[in-house]
């Protein structure tokens, strides 16, 4: 059986500690990851902007990339949404659109494979602070990840989970919306750390890097100091923590 | 004048509606109001879901025989006696309305309220002949003194308060009046109870025309419409012409739908279904009705696989409440007469998608809240991207974004090229990191760091560390906890069985 | 356009070009859809609510009950009586508790039986339509209090439905200051489906020009989500249901 890692470029590049304690997570249960490194990034940028044919020479990286795995996760909801566009993508191009189908099927978001497909909801792990939780637009609209995260984060231990008020409001990211309407996004994203201010939480957790770094972003600039943290990363520190006693 | 006509840029209208706080919390506490109301009728009415699915597939059905339908409502509203108009555009629909309103020899037009009529400014084209409109919703009649465009579909004067309200209506009554709600709106009742009175023509939109029977059917909640149907000898109809549904039994789909989406209520206070002029020996209703349906763009759509969706649209509004950046900038922003999620499609769209290359598309983060509200399900975050799509395709993309993709394309394509760039990326961040973070606001983080700071890159690369993860991990072959193994087959096998494996 | 034309004649060049536009506007249509004109009822097979609500019926107290909840909830009133003479004694103290002084009626069997006009000799009671030659919709803005019969009501939604006629007016249930609808309660229904599909039964030919669902008074709330009742049309309805309404 072959599983295979999809580390999406940004936690590749800017944090590899959210792909690799994904990694550490499932191995706890001998789920062994293989890395294909010819993969790159899923095309979103390119793709939500209207640069199709840009999306599709790094897709096709992707694609190639897993082609002949069973399984396939990431730790991201939004790249992993971004798959299941694939095939309006390659709708022009047979070899490529069979392989967007079967990646389709194929795909889980980290949460949605712990839970869904493992069977996993409490890991076992201890984590005394408060915190809170922003589920990212895609992962939970459109790929419909909405209990997965919540179960997983009930069951660590010492953990106070306190409710983001609006938390289904997008954080302002978008992509290149962020830079584009750096206004309008800036405002969002503002509103969102207000509100992750409110709870007082001292831990925000996400499944999308994304988000998390554009709102830890804004929380940095205003000089606060909630950490923020993909749920993969929460989770094995808590494991880890856990098993040190 | 729209703020796109005015010559302004999408960015420059948000970021006048940005420093506007009065603007931004009036606009925020009604959408949430709106949302929340939407969000605890549905749930209240249970299987949302269900009526959503329900409602786009009537709206599918009936446009996709659109040509039936609207035939078999034209024939059967002539049969009621009403009298039929097609308008290929605005234009022919203005010439059509003034052509009756000078028959009637009509003084002044009462209106309630109508989006279409917003798309042709008919009101403009009316005073031009000497008549006068008289917008009679209370928000549409605030909008029209104060001489703007409205805002919201539902709530026009979302954005104006009870004193600005207070002063219009104070210069109207010749008087000062307190900026009491009661006060106004009891102002607002004796002045267009005259007005009602004394109108030579009423005109309503349309929310559904029905085929079978060549009714149509308003929603509204003060009376101004029943008010124009009942009173003036003549009335006039404005009627897009995707309006319609089969049969009376659908409008029960769209009565679920449209006021709990709307409003979250479950009806509005008054739906009428009006079927031809008053009959022969009846007291009140006009003695003429005229309906007008309306192309402007719509039938553009038609045949487009990634826009004829657009017009299962019901004027909702819903996708305006959900939306992150409606609430952030508001309805005049977006430059047209519809604002909103609904209207950066639209607006375009209506235009071909290619006459109106402003950059409304680009407005959004594309979380995907307008179709989760949408109550028929139509994909407005997919849309957004099939307008960018087409501009770059029509080689309007702004440069340097096309520069910045060709780029991304020929990194991503490769990943060895790509790891290149994330060490070079390493190499070259040295010049701006300062502990840890970039805070300098240059290149394409200016916009970015105005709000944030940006972490630097470590060390090392999820990849760059791969081969010392793996071998830490997998060095002894720990086998795969049982239980999880045998779930992971099971999927594989129900995949293999056509199941979807998700 | 400057010529005097008979307006007849207008009319008639009017219809001859809107026919004419008629077939290449729905040419038009069929061609960007790609086939050709669809000239038979096509199968409809998602016609109306879904399956699971049509089946969605409530015994009657509990129709009362829902209807009495959402129209109260929407600011109006529900009061229940036993039969027309205790709906006529209710809406004659009303009536004189608001020193009504006009009032218009629907000319309806079932409402002259309430004889309102010897009950109320101090207030002008006339009866819709019953002298051509009055200007009926001035005289209802003129009126303090609308009294209708409701053909139908709807306990889901809290709506009554009043449709017109030569002697039920659309203007006496939406001009004067107050409405007073009389609602069998044999007349409510579950659902608004209910009442829609006899539309449907019923015929183009057999709809009244003007239907009307009233779920409450009239209402806006434009100016600062401020709620204002009474914008437009009546700011007090009482939906009054009558447990028996035969005519002894």
């Amino acid at each position: 059986m072959k599983i295979s890692l999809f580390v999406t470029c940004l936690s590749d590049a800017l944090f590899p500690r959210a792909a690799e304690s994904m990694t550490r997570l499932l191995a706890k249960y001998g789920v062994k990851l293989e890395f294909p490194d010819i993969q790159t990034c899923c095309g979103q940028p390119a793709f939500n902007s209207g640069y199709w044919d840009d999306a599709r020479t790094s897709a096709r990286t992707i694609l190639d990339a897993f082609e002949d795995s069973d399984f396939v996760v990431a730790p991201s909801g939004s790249c992993t949404y971004m798959i299941h566009h694939y095939s309006e993508l390659f709708k022009g191009d047979a070899e490529y659109l069979e392989k967007a189908k079967a990646l389709q099927s194929k795909v889980y978001e980290f949460s949605q494979f712990l839970v869904d497909v493992m069977g996993i909801s409490d890991v076992g792990a201890y984590f005394p602070y408060k915190v809170t939780y922003h589920p990212s637009c895609h992962g939970s609209r459109l790929l419909g990840i909405k209990d997965e995260p919540i179960r997983l984060l009930n069951g660590v231990k010492g953990l106070e989970l306190v409710p983001l008020p609006y938390a289904e409001d997008c954080c302002g990211f978008g992509g290149t919306f962020a830079v584009k309407m750096a206004d309008i996004s800036g405002a969002m994203v503002t509103e969102k750390s207000d509100h992750v201010l409110e709870t007082e939480a001292e831990v925000l957790v996400g499944l999308d890097m994304a988000c998390l770094l554009n709102i830890a972003g804004n929380l940095r600039h205003r000089g606060e100091k909630v950490r923020v943290m993909h749920l993969a990363e929460l989770l094995y520190e808590g494991v880890s923590v856990h098993e040190r006693g | 004048m729209s703020a796109a006509e005015k010559g302004q840029t999408v960015k420059e209208r948000a970021r006048d509606a940005l420093g506007n706080d009065f603007l931004r919390s009036a606009v925020r506490f009604t959408t949430e109001r709106l949302r929340l109301g939407k969000k605890l009728a549905a749930e209240e009415h249970g299987n949302w879901d269900d009526w959503r699915e329900r409602g786009r597939q009537i709206r599918l059905h009936t446009i996709a025989h659109l040509d039936y339908y609207l035939n078999e409502f034209a024939e059967n509203a002539r049969a009621n006696g009403a009298h039929v108009h097609f308008a290929d555009t605005a234009e022919e629909a203005v010439a059509i309305s003034l052509e009756i309103a000078k028959h009637a020899s009509a003084k002044s037009v009462v209106k309630s309220k109508s989006m279409v009529s917003e798309e042709l400014h008919l009101n403009q084209a009316l005073d031009s002949i000497g008549v006068e409109a008289i917008e009679t919703d209370l928000g549409e009649y605030i909008i029209q003194l104060a001489n703007e465009t409205p805002s919201h579909i539902i709530i026009p004067a979302i954005h104006k308060n009870r004193h600005q309200i207070a002063g219009l209506l104070s210069r109207e009554a010749g008087e000062d009046l307190p900026a009491d709600t009661a006060v106004l709106a009891g102002f607002v009742r004796t002045k267009l109870r005259e007005k009602f009175l004394a109108a030579d023509i009423g005109m309503t939109g349309c929310n559904f025309a029905i085929a079978e029977t060549g009714s149509m059917v308003l929603f509204e909640n003060e009376g101004n419409a029943r008010m124009v149907t009942t009173v003036p000898k003549t009335q006039i109809t404005l009627m897009g012409m995707e309006r319609i549904i089969p049969s009376w039994s659908d409008l029960e789909v769209m009565a679920t739908l449209l006021p709990r989406s709307a409003t979250g209520q479950k009806l509005t206070v008054y739906m009428s279904g009006i079927t031809g002029p008053r009959r022969e020996q009846d007291a009140d209703g006009p003695d003429q009705m005229h309906i007008i349906i309306i192309d402007n763009g719509r039938s553009l759509q038609l045949g487009d696989p990634e826009f004829q969706e657009l017009l299962n649209c019901i004027r909702c509004g819903a996708c305006l409440n959900a939306c992150p950046v409606y609430r952030h900038i508001g309805g005049h922003a977006y430059g047209g007469t519809y604002s909103g999620p609904i209207g950066a499609v639209l607006t375009p769209a209506l235009k071909k998608n290619v006459a109106e290359w402003d950059d409304i598309a680009n407005a959004s983060s594309l979380c995907g809240a307008c179709y989760e509200a949408c109550p028929v399900k139509i994909p407005l975050h997919d849309m957004l991207v099939y307008l960018r799509r087409r501009k770059v395709e029509a080689g309007r993309g702004n440069k340097a974004e096309t520069l910045g993709m060709k780029g991304f394309s020929v990194v991503m394509g490769n990943a060895k090229r790509y790891r290149n760039v994330v060490r070079l990326g390493k190499l070259g961040q040295k010049l701006v990191v300062r502990n840890g973070e970039i805070r300098a606001r240059i290149g394409p983080l200016k916009g970015w760091n105005t709000y944030r700071v940006t972490p630097e890159l470590p060390k090392d690369s999820f990849r760059d560390r791969w081969s010392k993860v793996e071998q830490e991990l997998y060095s002894e072959s720990a086998p795969m906890n049982p239980e999880v193994a045998d779930r992971l087959s099971k999927l594989m096998d129900q995949r293999k069985n056509g199941g979807h494996g998700q | 356009m400057t010529n005097p034309v008979q307006p007849d004649e207008w009319l008639k060049r009017l219809e001859a070009r809107s026919r004419a536009k008629q077939e290449t506007f729905m040419d038009g249509i069929a061609a960007k859809l790609g086939r050709e004109r669809v000239r038979t009822r096509p199968k409809h097979p998602f016609r109306g609510a879904p399956d699971f609500w049509k089946e969605f019926q409530l015994p009657i107290e509990d129709r009362i009950r829902q209807f009495t909840a959402n129209f109260e909830a929407a600011g109006g009133h529900v009061v229940r009586v036993k039969n027309r003479a205790e709906a006529s004694t209710f809406i004659v103290d009303k009536a004189s508790e608001m020193s009504a002084g006009s009032i218009l009626i629907n000319d309806e069997v079932e409402l002259s039986t309430l004889n309102l006009a010897s009950s109320l000799p101090d207030a002008i009671v006339r009866s819709w339509n019953e002298d051509q030659d009055e200007n009926w919709r001035a005289v209802a803005s003129r009126s303090d209090i609308g009294i209708v019969m409701a053909d139908y009501a709807a306990a889901y939604t809290g709506s009554l439905v009043v449709t017109s006629s030569p002697a039920k007016g659309r203007s006496v249930s939406l001009l004067p200051t107050v409405l007073m609808a009389i609602v069998p309660v044999d007349r409510m229904v579950t659902r608004l489906g209910e009442i829609l599909v006899r539309f449907d039964e019923a015929g183009r030919e057999q709809l009244p020009a003007g239907i009307h669902f009233i779920s409450g008074p009239s209402r806006s709330a434009d100016i600062e989500n401020d709620l204002t009742i009474g914008v437009h049309g009546p700011g007090i309805v009482f939906a009054i249901l009558v447990d028996d309404d035969s005519d002894a």
